[in-house]
C-alpha cells in the first residue's frame, strides 16, 4: 500500500475533473480533490520521516485551502446570480454578448 | 487490510463526487472523501490534522450543501444505477495501483521536531502572517457587504 501513489491518483482525478467539467460546483469539487491529494502527500511524507514539521505545514495549507474555498464559493454565487447559470461555457457566451452590447 | 479498504473508498467517493449529476449527491460523496482522508491521517498517526481536516470539511460541506441546493438546476433525468455502478467500478480500478504498487526511495533524515514546536516556534511567523491574511480577507468581505448595503439604499 502506497499513499504517494494514492495521492497521485487523487491529483489525476482532480485535474481530469477540472478539465472536463463545465459546472462551477464541480470545478470547485475538483479543486478540493487536488488539495486533498496534496495534503495527503504532506501527511504521508511527514509521518514517514516521523516528524512534526510536515504536519505544521499542513495546518497552514489547510488555512490557505479554506480561504481559496471561500473565494471560489463567493465567485460561484456572484456568477450564478449575475448570469443565472453555473455553466462556464454559457457564462463565457453571456459575457461575450455583454461586451458586444457595451461596444 | 483496513488501509486498502479506506483507500478504495477514498478513490470511489472522489469519482462519485466528480461525476454524479445531482449536486447534492456529489456533495454527499465529497463528505465521504473527507471522512476517508481523515481516517488515513489517523492511520498515519496525525490525529490533530485529522480533526482539523474533519472540522474544515464539515464547514465546507455545509456551505456546499446550501449552494448546491440554491444554485444548481435539477438534472432532467435521474442518474441510472448502471451509471453509478460504472463510476464505482472505475474508482475501484483507479485505486488498484495504489494498493498493489509502491514507490521506494531513500528517506531523508529529518530533524527531531515535535508538532507544537514546529507550529509555534519554527513556523511561528508563518502562522501569524496567515492569521493576518485571513483577518484581511474577513475585513474585505465585511467592507464589501457594508458598501453594498449602503449603495442599495
Amino acid at each position: 500500500m502506497d499513499f504517494v501513489i494514492l495521492s497521485l491518483v487523487m491529483l489525476a482525478i482532480g485535474v481530469y475533473g477540472l478539465l472536463t467539467n463545465r459546472h462551477l460546483l464541480k470545478v470547485f469539487i475538483s479543486v478540493e480533490l487536488i488539495a486533498t491529494g496534496a495534503t495527503l502527500n504532506f501527511v504521508t511524507l511527514a509521518s514517514a520521516m516521523g516528524k512534526g514539521l510536515g504536519e505544521a505545514f499542513l495546518i497552514l495549507a489547510f488555512s490557505t485551502d479554506t480561504a481559496v474555498s471561500a473565494v471560489i464559493l463567493a465567485l460561484l454565487v456572484i456568477v450564478s446570480k449575475k448570469y443565472g447559470t453555473s455553466d462556464i461555457s454559457e457564462v463565457m457566451k453571456l459575457q461575450e454578448n455583454d461586451s458586444e452590447v457595451e461596444e | 487490510m483496513i488501509v486498502e479498504i479506506i483507500s478504495v473508498g477514498l478513490i470511489v467517493t472522489a469519482c462519485l463526487a466528480l461525476f454524479l449529476d445531482e449536486a447534492v449527491y456529489s456533495v454527499a460523496a465529497l463528505a465521504g472523501t473527507f471522512l476517508f482522508t481523515a481516517l488515513i491521517y489517523v492511520l498515519n498517526g496525525a490525529v490533530f490534522v485529522a480533526i482539523f481536516q474533519f472540522a474544515v470539511g464539515v464547514g465546507t460541506l455545509a456551505i456546499l450543501f446550501l449552494s448546491g441546493e440554491m444554485l444548481s438546476e435539477k438534472p432532467a433525468k435521474r442518474a441510472s444505477p448502471k451509471n453509478t455502478a460504472a463510476l464505482i467500478g472505475a474508482g475501484i480500478v483507479l485505486s488498484l495501483p495504489a494498493v498493489f504498487l509502491s514507490v521506494s526511495g531513500a528517506v531523508a533524515e529529518g530533524s527531531d521536531v515535535s508538532f507544537g514546536d514546529a507550529l509555534w516556534n519554527l513556523r511561528g511567523v508563518d502562522v501569524v502572517l496567515q492569521g493576518l491574511v485571513i483577518l484581511t480577507v474577513a475585513l474585505g468581505i465585511a467592507i464589501v457587504l457594508y458598501e453594498k448595503r449602503n449603495g442599495g439604499k
